[in-house]
């Protein structure tokens, strides 16, 4: 089993979404993203392409950033979740350096807060009770694998059962965002990746990244 | 901290942040010390320099304090040990702890017990592999990062390596100054080749990056005529290079040098040294994801 996503570029609008439902499902602090959207033109007028990426950690295969690790904190899981054990971490930012795509946050500021001087939401408060994220330790995207393992558990399928599946891949109002086994010949992303020539971003980099890309 | 503006998160080229800035900035000093430490004892042990090897493992020991200051949770370092098969991060604490481990009871019997020789050349040439490893795993630390095309150089641990040297053989020469004559004129003699090695490498490292990826050549260009021109040629040419091998080639043609001479050669490495692991921890840039036009 691996888990992977299939984005489709033509059907992303850049509505952020993905990166809200993201931090609301994860209490992320202020100034830290376990997805992005990138947003960039290329060519020229009249022929210019405005280009609107999708990014989050790419769980790749042969991820560079768990090699680099020196005490074991980045770990890959059997379903090739990449993740890494707050507890584990020294905070030396090695793998931040190897990551060629620059998915991995440092949560420096423990007391940092979306309105300084202010109280704390009431969002910020349950999520200190609920996930609470440790200072001083490098962060990433983990395919939301809380809701994984959960409904699993429950016997739901994640890419197919809401309630089992990556928040961002749910949250998505286009459905850009296709989630599921990769080892899974049969599944639903294997099929859009084979029908619409998904492709991983930048296979040059040498990783194997688990999401692909559909242009 | 060098700031990134959202909307330009990785659609430029992008400076490495991690490891410069902040307390990124230990990080260049660990990586300085461990070379400067490892050169000065494998210096001092063939020059059989008591007060040289003692320094070169105050030195280390700094680097170590430098690391700590670098890490935000210190005080888990000990899981450093766990990941040398695949971490260049965890052989390096390996090796500094091996090296401040064997030059501390190499020292003990030197000072001590100077009658135990065989032990203490055995010892001497286990410090001195260490002290070697300790110097050139910083410069693989760096050169294995495959995401930073600058960095990614075969050439980047033989450059840090011998800048090392370098920077070990020059207090080694600030240490025994006043000393034995036949000695000092040695000692400058290998600084000399050293130098001047140093600038041949320096000069390949530069030319040879330009032509591995635009990313690469970005950087570079950023190191000789962009934002990181001065740190390069004031600090490490001038200071790494030209000051000291005009003072060495001076001493070449009137014998050894004044002592005010010599400690501005010495410092000028020392200033060189630390500039070249800044410039290069500066220059390291990531290829943008989305095409740059």
């Amino acid at each position: 089993m691996r888990w992977g996503m299939a984005i489709e570029l033509k059907r992303c609008i850049g509505c952020y979404e993905c990166v809200l439902a993201c931090k609301a499902e994860h209490f992320l602090p202020p100034d830290i993203f376990w997805n992005r959207v990138l947003i960039g033109e290329s060519g020229k007028y009249p022929t210019v392409t405005k280009l609107i990426y999708n990014v989050r950690c790419n769980q790749c295969a042969d991820p560079a950033c768990v090699k680099v690790c020196p005490t074991g904190a980045t770990q890959q899981r059997e379903d090739g979740i990449v993740w890494v054990d707050e507890d584990k971490c020294v905070g030396c930012r090695y793998c931040m350096i190897a990551c060629p795509y620059q998915m991995r946050s440092m949560y420096e500021d423990g007391n940092s807060q979306y309105f300084p001087g202010q109280e704390l939401t009431e969002h910020e408060k349950v999520g200190k009770e609920l996930y609470p994220h440790q200072p001083g330790v490098v962060q990433k995207c983990v395919f939301c694998k809380e809701r994984i393992d959960s409904g699993i558990a429950a016997g739901l399928t994640p890419g197919v059962d809401r309630e089992a599946t990556p928040a961002c891949v749910i949250s998505c109002p286009t459905k850009a965002i296709h989630f599921g086994d990769l080892d899974d010949p049969n599944s639903e992303i294997n099929r859009v990746i084979k029908e619409k020539h998904g492709h991983p971003f930048h296979p040059e980099f040498g990783t194997d990244p688990s999401i692909y890309y559909i242009d | 901290m060098i700031q990134i503006k959202p909307y330009d998160f990785m659609v430029k080229y992008q400076q490495q942040k991690d490891w410069i800035g902040g307390r990124g900035n230990f990080i260049a000093f660990a990586f300085f010390l461990g070379g400067i430490s490892g050169g000065l004892y494998m210096a001092a042990a063939y020059f059989d320099s008591l007060l040289g090897m003692f320094v070169a493992w105050l030195l280390s020991l700094l680097m170590g304090v430098s690391y700590m200051a670098h890490l935000s949770h210190p005080f888990r370092s000990w899981r450093m040990f766990m990941k040398p098969g695949t971490s260049w991060i965890a052989r390096g604490f390996i090796f500094i702890m091996l090296f401040i481990g064997l030059t501390t009871i190499q020292l003990i019997l030197s000072q001590w017990v100077p009658e135990a020789t065989a032990a203490i050349t055995t010892l001497k040439v286990l410090a001195g592999i260490f002290a070697f490893a300790q110097s050139i795993y910083t410069g693989f630390a760096v050169s294995y990062v495959s995401a930073i095309k600058v960095w990614n150089s075969a050439i980047v641990p033989i450059l840090f390596v011998t800048c090392g040297l370098s920077g070990g053989l020059a207090i080694l020469l600030a240490i025994t100054m006043g000393g034995d004559h036949a000695q000092l004129v040695a000692l400058e003699n290998v600084i000399r080749v050293v130098l001047i090695a140093f600038a041949i490498i320096i000069g390949v490292y530069l030319w040879n990056t330009t032509y591995s990826s635009t990313a690469a050549k970005e950087a570079v260009k950023r190191l000789v005529g962009g934002s990181l021109a001065p740190l390069f040629w004031i600090g490490v040419f001038l200071f790494g290079i030209a000051i000291p091998i005009v003072m060495s080639v001076t001493t070449y043609f009137v014998g050894v040098g004044s002592s005010g001479l010599l400690i501005t050669a010495v410092v000028s490495e020392i200033i060189g040294g630390l500039a070249l692991r800044f410039a290069i921890l500066k220059a390291g840039m990531y290829t943008p994801l989305l095409p740059v036009d």
